[in-house]
């Protein structure tokens, strides 16, 4: 059984026939990285946002569950989430957005030590420093008496996963962590998510439009598009064996050359059918309904009538 | 015949005194007729800045830059010098004036810079929305109603109206999805095919880089540390920080094996900056020399210039 | 677009779409003060435009039947020179509201051009002309209308001009803070790149986009002047009688509330209230909550 189990998660705008996130599910098993890749309007932070309880007025859950370890964490009746303290973390895309800014960034740590193991400020305050220098900030002790507008964005990323490690989340979730982050500092955050991993065997949720970091750091992968799941297999799987032909669509738009002249739709929230449909060079009458997952290997799944057509003429043959 | 463009000695200094921040800090770069020169660096490494003084939009401290044989000179740009070095910039939905339609905004260039008058600017409009894929109908759109590819292809199309023979591309996809840079990258490289022009494409992103750029100059806090050809910069850097730098990039490529060179630290804050070589710091291959003395650019090789002590031809 | 065939054989697919998808609620329900706004004003623009055709003369008198209580004849009521005040209010309507929404508008004009000057070339100019807004905004509104009124003298034109000007340094504050932001975003600086000299630049770029503020304030500040108008009628400044105009009838009535003739002031003074409230109801809702 996996640590994190999103199930039939369905989010919508409220008091609209419209849904962001239609059905999607996706497990993070303990010890491993998933990737959740897709476009802008993919429903991707939506997902992080939907888990973390944190999901903006006007929009609601619909159905679906969310677990950890087996646990419930939605209220159904509330379709809200009811998170409990170490459970999941989250790193965000703008960490000084999501630090306090009038607040020292130590003492934003040690308050994460000091709700969640009851010790008093001086112990808390060194275990943060201690936490500092744990992720590499050099000089922890100077760093930590700072404000986050006096810290660069690479820093102040570092004391997001500062504070996100001090939780000692089971499940982290980094949602585009090293977008806004030069690539000698991502390989550094990157490191610090692996080493999380190796030495606590949390499992990570790495969501991110960038298949290169996808490549580089996840050993599972779900793709999204529309808020719907695509494609969901092993990084190899995804990387040498896609089956989706948005995925496929998704591998040559960075790899191969493409046709400049083709202007690019945006994401269609009131398709009734696959999302991909307007888009997709292989649509057909079918694709007026939602298609299924469909397993096309030992782990791996893909959403397309086009499997159908394929078993039929496989079985006919 | 001397280059396009050629900047030598190219300084910026914001600001006066103690507090003084030095961006650009002598900068020499050329860039041939049709060519496609990229600069990559990370972000405060100068290199929007070398973009914005090459535009004329922000003025040098010190240092020429000269466009064709003249001299520009950032406060009396020409009509013409206008007309002919253009600027994408790096946020599509904020380069264009929110309260204008397409068609009125790519009507000035042609009527301000080329001298065309109103009655000829509907043709030209229509081909060029053609060349940048859009159909003539988005002459009528205003930018909320484009998507940020086509709000972008539509900066693009505003940039060529004027026939310009240099565009200066300050990272031109890096607020786009991952599925529209590759459709951009051969957007401009159409463009460059049919046009003739010369791009300097400014980025952060290695992999966008190397599929636009015939030459690549590495940037490393206001200066030049690495130029060299394309292919032979991305297969064999030369220089530590590009090595670190194309080590650490990811790539999709599931195969490679490589070791990664983690740099130590960060970037140094340009207003206090070591004596010597700026990157001593984080440097694996630092030595006492680093410490004392500023390397310069130095030819290693076919076509490659380094600042570098530690690496010779 | 590609040769292939599709597995169904279908040419080209298109998706079915929700009926009616994303549905946009009624402005009532986002916004139900600036509606209620709206139809006050609609119902004060309807009696201002075709009111004064169907209603008596407002300033033929008839001693005969002074200060006569509501009733079918006189909707509102007669006042003490038995001229109707429901003529006269009606008349006062058109105005009132004229000159509302013209002092508005002037000073609108007159201010984001001047804002939009001091916020996009900044320096000597930008200081002296926030010097002379911090000077005058240091002045209620009211009380500069008043001393402007008399220097220049009694007229309706005058009345106009001193209320304008005592509206003027809100909308040159507001321009010059969404210019000194809009001057930093790219497209200025593509803008100087398609050749427009720095007056075109601010002009018919920076200005039109940083208007948004003042477009809401506008509403605000032509209730506002309408209450600045007639208070200084009121007080006998400007508008005299026996011109029809709310804040001369308000004058005018306050001697009859003692005797219990309490419409000759009541309805015009509501009626000030109602516009005012109207216009504030409108800027309100349009400026805070959204945009």
């Amino acid at each position: 059984m996996s640590l994190l189990e999103v199930d039939g998660l369905t989010v919508g705008v409220a008091r609209s026939p419209t849904s962001i996130l239609a059905n999607v599910s996706f497990s993070v098993p303990a010890g491993r990285i998933v990737g959740l890749v897709g476009e802008s309007g993919s429903g991707k932070t939506m997902a992080a946002l939907t888990m973390m309880g944190l999901l903006p007025d006007g929009i609601e859950v619909r159905s679906g569950s969310v677990r950890i370890d087996g646990r419930q964490l939605m209220d159904p009746e509330a379709m809200a989430v009811t998170r409990r303290a170490g459970d999941m973390a989250m790193i965000f895309q703008h960490p000084q957005a999501a630090l306090n800014p009038t607040m020292r960034v130590g003492r934003q740590i040690a308050r994460v030590f000091s709700l969640q193991q009851g010790c008093g400020r001086d112990e808390a305050m060194s275990l943060a420093i201690e936490m500092l220098s744990r992720v590499g900030i050099p000089g922890a002790g100077r760093v930590a008496r700072a404000y986050p507008h006096q810290l660069s964005g690479g820093m102040c990323q570092r004391v997001m996963i500062a504070m996100a490690l001090a939780c000692r989340p089971r499940v982290l979730i980094a949602d585009e962590p090293t977008t806004a982050l030069d690539v000698t500092i991502q390989a550094q955050i990157f490191d610090l998510i692996r080493d999380l991993v190796a030495e606590t065997g949390a499992g990570v949720l790495f969501i991110t439009h960038d298949l290169a970091a996808v490549a580089e750091m996840c050993d599972a992968v779900t793709v999204l598009f529309g808020g719907q799941v695509m494609e969901e297999g092993s990084r190899d799987d995804i990387f040498r064996r896609p089956r989706n032909p948005y995925t496929t669509y998704l591998l040559d738009s960075v790899q191969k050359e493409v046709d400049p002249h083709v202007i690019e739709a945006g994401v269609d929230f009131e398709l009734v059918g696959c999302r991909f449909g307007h888009r997709c060079r292989y649509a057909w009458e079918e694709c007026g309904r939602v298609p299924d997952l469909i397993t096309v290997g030992a782990g791996h799944r893909s959403a397309c009538f086009l499997h159908t057509v394929e078993e039929t003429r496989a079985g006919a043959s | 015949m001397p280059a396009l463009l050629e900047v030598r000695g190219l300084r910026k200094t914001f600001g006066r005194g103690r507090g003084a921040l030095p961006a650009v800090r002598g900068v020499d770069l050329d860039v041939e007729r049709g060519e496609t020169v990229g600069v990559v660096g990370e972000s405060g490494c100068g290199k929007t800045t070398l973009a914005r003084m090459v535009a004329g939009l922000t003025r040098a401290t010190d240092g020429d830059i000269r466009f064709d044989g003249s001299v520009l000179d950032g406060s009396s740009a020409s009509t013409e010098n206008r007309r002919r070095i253009q600027m994408v910039f790096q946020h599509p939905a904020q380069s264009l004036n929110r309260r204008m339609s397409v068609g009125a905004m790519l009507a000035e260039p042609l009527r301000l810079l080329a001298g065309v008058p109103r009655s000829e600017t509907a043709d030209r409009i229509e081909e060029m929305l053609g060349l940048v894929g859009l159909d003539p109908a988005f002459r009528n759109r205003r930018p909320r109603q484009l998507s940020g590819g086509q709000q972008q292809r539509v900066a693009i199309a505003r940039a060529l109206m004027p026939d310009p023979d240099l565009v200066v591309l300050d990272e031109p996809t890096s607020s786009l999805d991952q599925s529209l840079r590759g459709r951009i990258i051969a957007l401009l490289r159409r463009i460059q095919q049919i046009r003739d022009v010369s791009y300097l494409f400014i980025s952060h992103d290695l992999g966008t880089v190397r599929r636009i750029a015939d030459r690549v100059a590495v940037m490393y806090l206001g200066r030049i540390v690495e130029v060299a050809g394309a292919r032979q910069l991305f297969e064999n850097p030369r220089h530590p920080y590009t090595k670190a730098l194309l080590s650490v990039a990811p790539t999709m490529d599931l195969d490679r094996t490589r070791e990664r060179i983690i740099l130590e630290g960060e970037t140094p804050s340009p207003t206090e900056l070591p004596t010597g070589c700026s990157f001593q710091d984080r440097c694996p291959l630092v030595f006492d020399r680093c410490r004392e003395e500023s390397p310069v650019l130095t030819l290693v090789g076919d076509y490659r210039e380094v600042e570098c002590f530690a690496v010779g031809p | 677009m590609s040769g292939r065939s599709h597995p169904g054989g279908a040419e080209r697919f298109i998706p079915p779409r929700i009926d009616g998808g994303a549905k946009v609620l009624p402005l009532a329900s986002r916004k139900p003060l600036a509606v209620v706004g709206m139809i006050i004003l609609a119902v004060y623009i309807l009696l201002a435009a075709v009111g004064p055709f169907f209603v008596a003369d407002p300033v033929a008198t008839n001693p005969a039947d002074a200060l006569l209580a509501p009733s079918l004849d006189h909707l509102m009521g007669t006042d003490n020179f038995g001229r109707d005040v429901f003529s006269r209010a009606v008349h006062s309507a058109r105005l009132d509201l004229t000159l509302g929404v013209v002092i508005a508008i002037c000073a609108m004009v007159i201010g984001s051009a001047i804002g939009v000057v001091a916020g996009y070339w900044g320096g000597t100019v930008d200081e002296v002309l926030m010097r002379f807004t911090d000077i005058v905004l240091a002045f209620p509104g009211f009380v500069l209308a008043l001393i402007l009124v008399a220097v220049l003298g009694n007229s309706t034109l005058n009345v106009g001009i001193a209320v304008t000007a005592a509206f003027v340094p809100y909308f040159i504050r507001l321009t010059r803070a969404q210019a000194l932001s809009e001057r930093e975003l790219e497209y200025v600086d593509g803008a100087k790149l398609a050749g427009n000299r720095s007056g075109r630049v601010a002009f018919f770029h920076v200005l039109p986009n940083s208007l948004e503020p003042s477009l809401v304030t506008a509403t605000l500040v032509a209730g506002w002047a309408i209450l600045t108008v007639s208070g200084l009628a009121f007080l006998g400044v400007g508008i005299k009688p026996p011109t029809a105009e709310w804040g001369v009838m308000v004058s005018e009535g306050a001697r009859d509330i003692d005797a219990g003739h309490w419409w000759t002031s009541l309805f015009p003074g509501g009626m000030i209230v109602l516009a005012a409230m109207a216009f504030h109801f409108i800027g309100d809702e349009f400026g805070g909550r959204e945009a």
